[in-house]
């Protein structure tokens, strides 16, 4: 595994180079170019229903990025334009008739999608069609290669659970008290953290669900504080666990709580209860030039500083218009989203406004630093990076 | 034991809130027989409307309680002066105002989500914490089982000593008697749909300063109100009153050993039971 | 293209949903709200039978059918004991415990990830993968689904089910098998939702509980009432407008984050402005001539409704149906206690007495509709205490309503015809099995009903509504409806009173006539006149016993009634 990712970096490394010098060079060895007028592509995401929110921020960037690249001259003079749809909150039918609208009406040749069931349902047509699918949502496990174009550049809600749980061995805890979204997400999480504390010797003390979104959750927590847990982990997504830590506090659960999300909406629900909470998360903050540009650039359209849903999304039509620009490079019918997945796959190094790169992986998932916050005084303070193994 | 005992308290706590609900609900469905579906986003609609004016302008949260109960009343009122009345007025067949009120229901619901957007609302509001032994309440908590208690029985004092309140009465044991002995029904339903309507703003702005409001938050009001209405006996208020308590201490007790994924279901196996059980409910309407 | 293809081949699967929602609500009255989670089930089932399991077609599509058929039945269950409101909540309640279900069963249904990479159809080595294989196999499915709902209503079947939803009491009194009916149209319902939940996981290949909320229940309500419900036709054109209206509204310039919402409102103002200004729906349900399911020719034929007037053999005077020691209590109130009754052959037997004195609570136990808390019935001596009213009728005793109870919204001739006896085209099975039996007896059913209007001199507005009628005429057609039982019982409830004296004279001849043929008459009725001019026999009732028994002539002489009744 190692040596694979060095050899990857260098090939990346090496491509790159080559790339920059090279190009112009290849694109008049191989067939001109046959370019569109526009690069159009689609966004399938929650623009109505219970999540609508997600929808709002991540319709938000993509819209920022396309902006963005169209007032620096396009992809090499051509303009993008994305296409936003909507799957109400995460209808599996909905994101078919998007993305037959999307391919057949518009004919699009890249797809932002989110939410698992219509994912999972578009996945097919991506394959027999040859779309280019780039997801900056939650992922739950059942996502992993529904699509051989399928690209992730959010961590595994998982492997964010995993760091959460790491951080509380090391702390030295023993007993995990859980509540977890009935959701994909929230499912997959206890499904991968349950054995890997109960292995490292832990035990869990409760296991309870809650509705996603601001639900009545005070039996949930009279079952948690009832079973004295050293910690409470929150497998909740914005913006209930806030709702979760502010009930948690006043029920007098004293114990750390740890998660996986923090954000404004998070902060406002939850108000003072949020001392103390520590969350792992996918480190998004504005450091470098490129960050603090999006940051500020969305901070300025929208009047809210952006989190990481909106920076996946910002970043995943980078990774587009990379993976344009690359295979334009090469020439011939270029705009096709088969082409666009393979150029990802043979050089899987993209820059991120994470700050530095990032580099999808083979089943498709951007490895990404997790990193640990705590809440002090209101404000979320970087902890540490959490290694993996 | 002492997860018992809380549970027992949030039970009480939720099931007064689903009370009211019933009360609220079953008023105007005993009164006048219109499944007033849309009761659930006048529910939400009262809880943004508090929203606005507490957390949105920072005014005072009795203001913001007294603007959501003007509102329900206002769309209560709108409902059925807009709505029923002329589906009434066209002799529409028993089913037409239910499926209208479905249509209604729609259309506030995503009027709500247009007018102030999506997304959970909070009001930060400092309120008491209590703990009894090992029992933990809120002061909101608190308010849940008080505003119940207070407006219940402010409602049967109503009912039972004010002249509107007998006519209410002598409507829902038999509206075409009511007529004829000359109750103005049509005033009668509207002072219904207006303390009815009442009786939903109050609960609304206790979730919204407990759980927050979201634009979904009406469906489980209305049909938790329902289920309580039906539980308890079509027609008996006593009954919609009771059936909510029971729903709401069955849901929590039952959880005490029952994983909470299965929260939702635990309410309409009740239901089911009931039905099947004692079809005319906990208190039913003596019939002919 | 294959955007529009789709598009159309979602068309198919809400027509199939609507059609058999509109079975369901316009045509049975039943308003159960759970139909997304019976298109859920349907789903599931092909899933884990195609996909988990790996079943070959058509095995998962009869899982399908099966399961959400039976899962209908048991909201049957209560919804046999209930009605109307409780319907809703309990069929409401049914739709999230499915989705909860469908949620929390993970080792079967994958829980909220749901069940994905089903295998999609293929048929002869045809695999059915684009929007437009994939449209011809909804189009054949939505045109069979279409076929079942159409031969359905249009069978006497269908008929018993609309009589069933204007009067649930009436249809009973006409001899349906409410149970019967409920039962079937449930599952049937249930089975052609579960159809259209097959083809769309063959066609989705994933399955997940997001696309089964009420709020596709509500989707599918709005298209049988904006099309019309009682007219299939109209689900068809309803779900037409609903799935195509909103895609092409995704082409109007609207701010993507409201435009959803807007997109809702509207369905909620259709529904609204519906229900308002066109109760009836774009499509009304088919009326007059159109309601019937036979050339109106057969009317004219020569039936042999004369065998229906028949009382049948036996001797006149003899005994057929009686009631011992009848004893009836609600909760404290007793409505009748030893309260004894001899129907006679060829005799009229009257029951008198003031409000509330017990006659219609006597008429209910003696019909089936009640139970009596103590006492026995008797029809020719045989014990039929457990019958059902329609199991009565069956056996020959039959009652009229005080109130009526015309199946208003169904036309003269249809609420004669719905009440024929032995039609082998109640039954579902031989609506489907023996089409031409139940046509051949449904032309001489037309020619049967028209003699009984003929009778009764409704012939010329055989083909109106019921609801359209004078109250003369009503009355008129209650008669005709009891006749056409063909039962050898009749009992009236008040089947004078309001008319004039003209209208009067005309019905007596009727009434002594069925006697005469030996049928064995009951009626309640206030008019003292009416029962010296009719009745043999009389019962007067009061405070739930009867006070006294004897010819009109000795009772009205009685010096003690008289003081305290016929002043």
């Amino acid at each position: 595994m190692k040596r694979r990712s060095v050899m990857s970096w260098l090939a990346a490394g090496a491509l790159t180079l080559g790339g920059l010098s090279a190009a112009p060079h290849a694109a008049r060895a191989a067939d001109a170019p046959n370019d569109p007028e526009v690069f159009r592509f689609g966004a399938i995401l929650a623009m109505s229903g219970k999540a609508d929110w997600y929808g709002k921020v991540m319709s938000q960037a993509v819209l920022q990025a396309v902006e963005e690249i169209n007032a620096a001259g396009g992809i090499d003079g051509i303009p993008m334009e994305a296409i936003i749809e909507d799957h109400k909150s995460g209808v599996a039918k909905e994101g078919v008739s998007a993305m037959t609208r999307l391919i057949n009406i518009h004919g699009v040749q890249a797809v932002l999608t989110s939410f698992s069931p219509p994912t999972l349902a578009i996945a097919p047509i991506a394959d027999e069609k040859g779309i280019l699918l780039l997801n900056g949502g939650g992922v739950s496990a059942a996502l992993i290669g529904a699509s051989k174009h399928l690209f992730h550049n959010r961590s595994l809600a998982a492997d964010l659970g995993a760091a959460a749980a790491a951080h509380a061995r090391d702390l030295g805890l023993e007993k995990m008290a859980q509540i977890a979204w009935k959701s994909d997400a929230g499912e997959s999480i206890v499904n991968a953290v349950d054995p890997m504390w109960k292995d490292g010797g832990g035990s869990i003390g409760a296991t309870e669900y809650m509705e996603v979104g601001a639900a009545n959750i005070d039996t949930q927590v009279a079952k948690i504080r009832a079973s004295k847990p050293d910690w409470v982990a929150l497998w909740l997504f914005s913006p209930d666990p806030g709702l979760a830590l502010k009930r948690l506090r006043e029920f007098g659960v004293k114990a750390p709580i740890i998660g996986i999300e923090y954000n404004q909406d998070i902060q406002s629900v939850a108000g003072k209860y949020s001392e103390g909470y520590e969350y792992t998360s996918d480190y998004f903050t504005p450091s470098d030039d490129w960050a603090k540009s999006f940051a500020a650039g969305y901070e300025e359209r929208y009047g809210e500083a952006p989190e990481f849903y909106a920076a996946n999304y910002y970043e995943d039509v980078y990774v587009l218009a990379e993976a344009i620009k690359r295979a334009r490079a090469k020439g011939g019918d270029y705009w096709k989203g088969d082409k666009l997945s393979a150029e990802i796959k043979a050089n899987p190094t993209f820059k991120s406004v994470y700050g530095g790169e990032m580099t999808y992986q083979d089943n498709g998932v951007a490895k990404k630093r997790v990193a640990l916050f705590k809440v002090e005084g209101g404000e979320s303070q970087f902890v540490k990076y959490i290694s993996r193994d | 034991m002492d997860l018992l005992l809380q549970l027992f308290v949030n039970g009480v706590i939720n099931g007064a809130h689903y009370a009211l609900l019933g009360v609220g609900f079953g008023l105007i469905f005993a009164t006048t027989r219109i499944v007033h579906f849309a009761y659930g986003p006048v529910f939400t609609f009262a809880a943004y409307v508090a929203w606005g004016v507490s957390g949105g302008l920072g005014l005072p949260i009795w203001l913001g309680l007294i603007a959501a109960i003007a509102c329900a009343v206002g769309l209560g009122l709108l409902s059925y002066l807009a709505l029923y009345r002329p589906l009434e007025v066209n002799r529409a067949p028993p089913l037409a105002p239910l499926i209208a009120s479905l249509g209604l229901y729609i259309v506030l619901e995503n009027l709500v989500g247009i007018l102030f957007g999506t997304g959970v609302r909070v009001v930060d509001l400092d309120y008491g914490i209590y703990f009894l032994g090992p029992v933990f309440f809120t002061s909101i908590h608190l308010w849940q089982v008080g505003s119940f208690v207070i407006l219940a029985g402010g409602l049967a004092l109503f009912l039972r000593r004010t002249r509107y309140g007998k006519a209410i009465l002598a409507m829902t044991d038999d509206p075409d008697m009511a007529r004829i002995i000359g109750i103005d029904t049509f005033k009668i339903t509207l002072l219904v749909f207006a303390i009815g309507s009442m009786l939903s703003a109050v609960p609304a702005t206790l979730i919204l300063l407990k759980d927050g409001a979201s634009t979904h938050m009406g469906f489980a009001a209305v049909f938790m109100g329902f289920v309580a209405v039906i539980v308890g006996g079509v027609g008996s208020l006593r009954g919609a009153a009771a059936g909510g308590m029971l729903l709401g201490l069955v849901e929590s007790l039952g959880l005490w050993q029952i994983p909470t994924e299965w929260q939702q279901s635990i309410a309409f196996v009740v239901l089911y039971a009931m039905i099947l059980i004692r079809p005319e409910g906990l208190f039913s309407m003596a019939r002919r | 293209m294959e955007y529009v293809l789709h598009v159309l081949a979602m068309f198919c699967l809400y027509s199939i949903l609507a059609t058999s929602f509109n079975l369901l609500v316009g045509f049975g009255g039943l308003f159960a709200l759970s139909q997304a989670a019976l298109y859920a089930l349907g789903a599931y089932a092909t899933a884990i039978g195609a996909g988990t399991l790996g079943l070959p077609f058509p095995i998962p599509l009869i899982m399908s059918v099966v399961v959400a058929a039976v899962m209908s039945a048991l909201i049957a269950i209560p919804a046999l004991r209930v009605s109307g409101h409780y319907l809703v909540v309990v069929s409401l309640a049914l739709q999230i415990i499915v989705l909860q279900v469908a949620l929390n069963w993970k080792g079967l249904t994958g829980g909220t990830d749901g069940i994905s990479g089903i295998p999609q159809y293929t048929f002869f080595g045809i695999r059915i993968d684009t929007p437009g294989s994939f449209l011809v196999v909804a189009a054949i499915a939505a045109v069979a689904c279409f076929w079942v709902c159409r031969r359905l209503t249009r069978s006497p079947f269908g008929r018993a089910l609309r009589a069933m939803r204007e009067n649930e009491a009436a249809a009973q009194a006409v001899g349906k098998n409410i149970l019967y009916m409920k039962v079937t149209v449930f599952a049937v319902s249930a089975g052609l939702a579960a159809v259209a939940g097959s083809l769309f996981a063959r066609y989705f290949t994933y399955v997940g509980a997001d696309s089964f909320t009420i709020d596709e229940t509500i989707y599918i309500l709005a298209m049988v009432i904006l099309g019309g419900a009682g007219n299939l036709w109209g689900s068809i054109l309803g779900a037409a407008i609903l799935v195509i209206l909103p895609e092409a509204l995704k082409f109007a310039p609207l701010p993507v984050d409201i435009a959803d919402k807007l997109r809702l409102i509207a369905y909620g103002l259709v529904l609204m402005v519906i229900l308002r200004f066109r109760p009836e729906g774009l499509l009304p349900e088919p009326r007059g001539k159109k309601a019937m399911f036979v050339p109106v020719d057969a009317e004219g034929g020569k039936g042999d409704a004369e065998a229906l007037f028949e009382g049948g053999a036996g001797e006149p005077g003899s005994v057929t149906l009686e009631g011992r020691a009848l004893k009836k209590t609600f909760g404290g109130i007793t409505a009748i206690s030893d309260f004894s009754i001899e129907l006679k052959k060829g005799r009229i037997t009257g029951l008198l007495g003031p409000n509330g004195a017990g006659k219609t609570t006597a008429f209910n136990l003696l019909t089936g509709f009640l139970r009596p808390t103590a006492g026995e019935i008797r029809l020719h001596g045989k014990a039929i205490g457990a019958k059902k009213p329609h199991e009565l009728v069956g056996a020959g005793v039959a009652r009229s309503f005080q109130d009526l109870r015309l199946f208003t919204k169904m036309t003269v001739i249809e609420n004669v015809v719905v009440a024929l006896p032995r039609q082998s085209g109640d039954s579902l099975a031989s609506v489907f099995l023996r089409p031409l039996k139940v046509r051949e007896e449904e032309r001489a059913n037309a020619a049967r009903a028209m003699e009984i209007l003929r009778f009764v001199e409704l012939d010329k507005k055989a083909h109106e509504t019921a609801e359209d009628l004078s109250y003369a005429e009503e009355k008129l057609l209650v008669v005709a409806r009891l006749l056409a039982t063909g039962a050898e019982v009749l009992l009236f409830d008040e089947p004078m009173s309001g008319l004039d004296q003209t209208t009067l004279q005309e019905i007596f001849p009727v009434i002594r006539k069925l006697a005469a043929n030996g049928k064995t008459v009951c009626i309640i009725e206030h008019n003292l006149d009416v029962i010296k001019e009719l009745c043999d026999t009389v019962y007067f009732l009061d405070e739930g016993r009867a006070m006294a028994t004897g010819t009109p002539e000795a009772l009205m002489n009685d010096p003690e009634l008289a003081a305290r009744y016929f002043k």
